[in-house]
C-alpha cells in the first residue's frame, strides 16, 4: 500500500501533521512511512536536554529548522538547584551548527547559555529567524550584540525572564540599518539603558513589528515617539511608567495610545503612577492580556482601569487588588481565562493587604471561562475550595500557595484535603496542581483517584507517610512531571512505583526521606532512568546508606549518564553493563539487541514500547527501538 | 515490617490491585527473566517493582517510623538557616521580589509627590521611613528599628545594642546579619551604608561562632 504513492505524495500530506504526538504515530506504521517522515519532520521539541543526545536526535531528523528545549527542574526557579547543575545548550548548538545549517529557530527555558554559543549560532545559521530564551542564564549583552550584528533575517529576539549580565545597552545599536525583519522584540528583562535613537530607528524600520517589551529604562515621557513609529503593534511593555506629573507628557501618552487600534496585550508597568494609567483608557476594550504584576497601584486605581478592559482573558496582578478588586473584576471581566495574584511582601508573616480566599471565590463565580489560577494568599478554606471547585469544573491548571507553610482550614483548623479533594473531584480537565496548606495522605488518595488528567504536580511541606506518595504514582495516569520538596516520603512509595518513572518525564524530591541506599537501588536496576542525588554535604558513600539525600532528581533518558555533572551531583550507577558514558552507546546497543533478538515480535514491542512511554517527548525514544527492527 | 526488594513480573501494580496475590507466584522469577520476558506476553507493559506495596502494613505501622526518620532527615537539612527561613519559600522568582520591594518605596515617595502637585518629597517623614524588624538570637521578642534615621553601621549597631539592653558588655561577641530582597541571609557590612538600607529586610544579630 506505501508502495502506491510516491515519496512527495506522502511527504506532502505528512506536511500538515504538526503535533509530535501524530508524527510518532506515523512514524510507527511501517519502514518506508517511518524514511519519510523522519526526513521531513522540521520541528523538534526536548522537554529534557538530557533525555536525549544531539547525536541521537540529528542521527533521526536530517533536516530540522526549529528546536525548542528545556533544561533545569522547575525548582531551579526558586533556588533550589545549584549553582554549576547543569542544562548547557553550547553542545546542542556546537552539533546542530554542523549538521542543521537552515535551522532557523531555537527557543530555550531555563538553560544556560554563553555569549559562545550565542556567536556560534550568529555565525552558523544563515536563515536563523527565532531566538527565544526564557528563564536562561550565562550570556552577556555582547553575546546579544553578536545576534543583532549577524542574523540578516530575525524576526523575534525575546529574552524572557533571563538573567543577563548587563555589560552595556550598546547591544542594540547592533543591528544594521538594513534589518527590517523584527516582529518581535522582549528586552524587559535587562537593566541598562539602550540609546534611544537606535531603539527608535529599529522600531521605525520594521514594519511588521508585533511584539514590543521594553525595559524598565525607557523613560515613559520617550513612549509616545515609539507608538507613532509603531501603530501596529499587538503586544506593548512599557518600561517605567512614571514621569513628574505634568500634562504634556500626560496628553502625549494619550494621543500615542488611541493611534495603537491593534493593542490587545499590555505588561510592563514599573513603578507605576497612577495618575499616568487613564492614559491608556482608550485601548482598554480591545485588551485580551494585561500583565500588572510590576505595578504596585492600589486597589482603587486597578478597579479603574480593570473594568475598562471588558474583553480581559488574562490578568496578572499583585494582591494591592485585593478582594474588593477581584470582586470587580469578576464583574466586569466576564471571559476571563487565567488569573494570577502575586504576593507584594513575600516574606512578611502578616498580611499587608485585604486579600483572602474569597477573592478567588468571587472570581470562581463571576467568571465562566476560568480555567487557569496561580494564587498567592494568606488564608484559605476546605469552603471556598470546594465553592471554587463546583464553580469551575472546566478548571485546568490551579496553582494555590498559602504563603504560611502548612496553614490549616483557618475557620476549622482542620487539614485542607477536603478543599483540593473538590478540586480534583470536581475539575477532571485539571492538567496541573500546586498544592500548599496543611495536607494529610489523604489528599493524596483522592489525587490519586481522581486526577487521571493531571500532568504536572507540585508538593511541598505536605502529607504523612510513603501512602501519599505511593496513591500519586500508582493513580496518576497521566503524570508526567512531579516535584516534592519536604515532604515526609521515603523509599518505600518510590521503589514500589520505579516503574512508574519510566512513563514520566521527570521527578524532583528535596529535603524528603529517601535514602542513599534506595537511590543506589533505584539507578541499579532501572538503567532507563538517571538518578542523580544532588548533595552538597559530600560524596553520599561517606554517610550512612540509611541516611536521606539532600535533593533527588530522577528522569528518564535514552543518552545515559550525563557528562557535565558538577561535583555535588552523583548518578545512582547499575550494572557495569548497562551503565553509560556520555556518549550514550551503552543503553542504544541494549535496545538494538533486544530488537534483533525479538524481531519477529515486533508488534509485541511495538505495543510494550507504546504502553510503557505514552507520552510525547519519550516518543522519540520508543521509535529509536523501532528503528533497529526495521533493519 | 521487613522490606520485600525483590524483583517480581507485576503486570498490575502500577494499576492499583492487590499485589498480595500475586505476590507469592512471583517471587521466583529473575530479573532477566521478568524483563525480556515481557517480549512473550503481549500487553505486560511494566517492567518490575523494586518493591512490592502491602497495603495493610504500610497503612498501620509505618506512620510513626516515617515521621521519625522525618525528623532525622530534617536535623541534617542543608539550606535552613532557621525556623521563619526556608530556602525557595514561598516559590516566587527572584527577580520578582527585587522589584517589588524596590517599587514599594519609590511608590510612597510618588505618592506623596502626586497629592503635593511638586516635586519635594514634603509628604512627611512617616511614608519615608523604613522600619524592619530585628530579632536577638536567645531573645525572645523582637523589636523593630527604622534604618532611614541611621546614616551608618555604627550608629545603627550602638542602637540594637541599646535596644537590647542587658547584652551591651557582650557586644563584642555579637554579629549583625540581613535578610535580603532574594530571601538569604548576609553579614552587615560588606556593602555601602545606602545599598545596604535598600535592601535589607529584617535583621538579626546573632552569636559569634555560628
Amino acid at each position: 500500500m506505501a508502495y502506491s504513492f510516491p515519496e512527495e505524495v506522502l511527504e506532502h500530506v505528512f506536511s500538515f501533521l504538526s503535533s509530535d504526538r501524530d508524527r510518532n504515530a506515523v512514524s510507527l506504521v511501517c519502514k518506508s512511512w517511518y524514511e519519510i517522515e523522519r526526513w521531513c519532520r522540521r520541528r523538534i521539541f526536548i522537554g529534557n536536554c538530557y533525555a536525549v543526545s544531539p547525536d541521537i536526535v540529528i542521527r533521526r531528523f536530517p533536516e530540522v529548522r526549529a528546536l525548542e528545549m528545556k533544561g533545569k527542574p522547575h525548582f531551579a526557579d526558586f533556588n533550589l538547584v545549584p549553582e554549576g547543575w547543569g542544562g548547557y545548550v553550547h553542545p546542542w548548538i556546537r552539533a546542530m551548527s554542523a549538521a542543521y545549517p537552515l535551522l532557523e529557530e531555537i527557543k530555550l527555558k531555563r538553560m544556560v547559555v554563553t555569549d559562545e554559543s550565542l556567536e556560534l549560532i550568529a555565525r552558523s545559521f544563515k536563515n536563523f529567524k527565532v531566538l527565544v530564551l526564557s528563564s536562561c542564564e550565562g550570556f552577556t549583552t555582547d553575546g546579544l550584540a553578536s545576534i543583532a550584528a549577524n542574523c540578516r533575517n530575525l524576526r523575534e529576539l525575546d529574552l524572557r525572564e533571563s538573567e543577563v549580565e548587563d555589560l552595556s545597552g550598546h547591544w542594540l545599536s547592533h543591528f544594521p540599518d538594513n534589518c527590517t525583519s523584527l516582529v518581535s522584540l522582549n528586552m524587559s528583562c535587562l537593566g541598562s539603558e539602550v540609546s534611544f535613537s537606535a531603539l527608535e530607528r529599529l522600531v521605525a524600520r520594521c514594519p511588521n513589528l508585533r511584539t514590543l517589551r521594553l525595559n524598565r529604562a525607557v523613560p515613559l515621557e520617550k513612549l509616545p515617539n515609539l507608538l507613532h513609529r509603531a501603530p501596529q503593534l499587538v503586544e506593548l511593555g512599557t518600561g517605567a511608567y512614571s514621569a513628574e506629573i505634568r500634562s504634556d507628557i500626560f496628553s502625549n501618552l494619550t494621543e500615542a495610545f488611541s493611534v495603537c487600534k491593534q493593542l490587545k496585550g499590555l505588561s510592563g508597568f514599573w513603578d507605576a503612577i497612577p495618575a499616568f494609567l487613564p492614559a491608556m483608557y482608550s485601548v482598554c476594550s480591545g485588551i485580551t492580556s494585561l500583565n500588572l504584576s510590576y505595578a504596585t497601584i492600589q486597589s482603587p486605581d486597578l478597579v479603574k482601569l480593570v473594568s475598562q478592559c471588558r474583553n480581559l482573558q488574562r490578568l496578572w496582578v499583585l494582591d494591592y487588588i485585593e478582594d474588593t478588586g477581584l470582586e470587580a473584576l469578576a464583574a466586569s471581566c466576564k471571559d476571563l481565562q487565567e488569573l494570577r495574584v502575586f504576593p507584594s511582601d513575600p516574606f512578611g508573616a502578616e498580611p499587608n493587604v485585604a486579600l483572602t480566599e474569597q477573592g478567588l471565590v468571587s472570581v470562581s463565580e463571576g467568571c465562566p471561562k476560568l480555567q487557569s489560577v496561580l494564587y498567592f494568599c494568606r488564608q484559605m478554606s476546605n469552603a471556598a475550595l470546594v465553592t471554587i471547585a463546583r464553580n469551575r469544573p472546566e478548571m485546568i491548571r490551579f496553582r494555590l500557595c498559602i504563603i504560611e507553610p502548612q496553614a490549616p482550614d483557618y475557620l476549622t483548623l482542620e487539614p485542607l484535603d477536603t478543599g483540593f479533594g473538590a478540586i480534583v473531584e470536581n475539575c477532571k480537565e485539571l492538567r496541573r496542581l500546586s498544592m500548599s496548606g496543611l495536607l494529610t495522605d489523604k489528599v493524596f488518595e483522592y489525587i490519586g483517584n481522581h486526577a487521571k488528567k493531571l500532568e504536572m504536580l507540585s508538593i511541598a511541606f505536605a502529607g504523612d507517610s510513603d501512602l501519599g506518595l505511593h496513591h500519586v504514582l500508582s493513580g496518576c495516569e497521566s503524570l508526567r512531571k512531579l516535584e516534592i520538596r519536604d515532604c515526609p516520603f521515603g523509599d518505600k512509595a518510590l521503589l514500589a512505583n520505579a516503574a512508574k518513572l519510566e512513563t514520566m518525564r521527570s521527578l524532583w524530591m528535596s529535603s524528603c526521606s529517601v535514602s542513599f541506599g534506595a537511590c543506589k537501588l533505584l539507578g541499579q536496576k532501572m538503567p532507563r532512568l538517571n538518578v542523580e542525588v544532588i548533595d552538597e554535604r559530600g560524596p553520599p558513600d561517606s554517610r550512612p546508606e540509611s541516611c536521606p539525600v539532600e535533593k533527588l532528581y530522577v528522569y528518564r533518558t535514552v543518552a545515559g549518564r550525563r557528562a557535565d555533572m558538577p561535583g555535588f551531583v552523583w548518578k545512582m550507577d547499575g550494572d557495569k553493563a548497562l551503565s553509560a558514558d556520555g556518549s550514550g552507546n551503552k543503553p542504544r546497543e541494549v535496545v538494538e539487541r533486544l530488537g534483533s533478538s525479538y524481531a519477529i515480535n515486533f508488534c509485541t514491542w511495538l505495543s510494550y514500547s507504546l504502553q510503557s512511554v505514552p507520552n510525547t517527548d519519550a516518543r522519540i525514544i520508543t521509535c529509536m527501538g523501532q528503528r533497529n527492527l526495521f533493519c | 515490617m521487613e522490606l520485600q526488594l525483590e524483583l517480581a513480573l507485576s503486570s498490575s501494580s502500577a494499576r492499583g490491585s492487590d499485589p498480595n496475590q500475586d505476590c507469592e507466584r512471583r517471587r521466583k522469577r529473575s530479573f532477566d527473566a521478568a524483563f525480556l520476558g515481557i517480549m512473550g506476553s503481549v500487553g505486560a507493559p511494566q517492567t518490575s517493582p523494586l518493591l512490592i506495596w502491602d497495603d495493610k502494613e504500610q497503612i498501620n505501622g509505618e506512620l510513626h517510623d516515617q515521621k521519625r526518620i522525618y525528623d532525622l532527615a530534617t536535623s541534617n537539612r542543608n539550606g535552613r538557616v532557621e525556623d521563619d527561613v526556608l530556602v525557595g519559600w514561598p516559590p516566587v522568582k527572584s527577580w520578582r521580589k527585587q522589584f517589588r520591594h524596590h517599587s514599594r518605596r519609590d511608590c510612597a515617595t510618588n505618592y506623596v509627590d502626586v497629592e503635593n502637585g511638586s516635586g519635594g518629597g514634603g509628604g512627611g517623614r512617616g511614608l519615608n521611613s523604613m522600619y524592619v524588624k530585628v530579632k536577638m538570637e536567645g531573645v525572645g521578642i523582637g523589636r523593630k528599628v527604622d534604618l532611614s534615621i541611621h546614616r551608618s553601621y555604627q550608629t545603627l549597631i550602638a542602637k540594637l545594642i541599646a535596644m537590647f539592653g542587658k547584652f551591651e558588655d557582650n557586644a563584642e561577641t555579637y554579629k549583625l546579619t540581613y535578610q535580603d530582597m532574594e530571601g538569604d541571609w548576609l553579614l552587615a557590612g560588606d556593602m555601602p551604608w545606602e545599598t545596604f538600607v535598600h535592601s535589607a529586610q529584617r535583621l538579626k544579630l546573632q552569636k559569634n561562632g555560628y
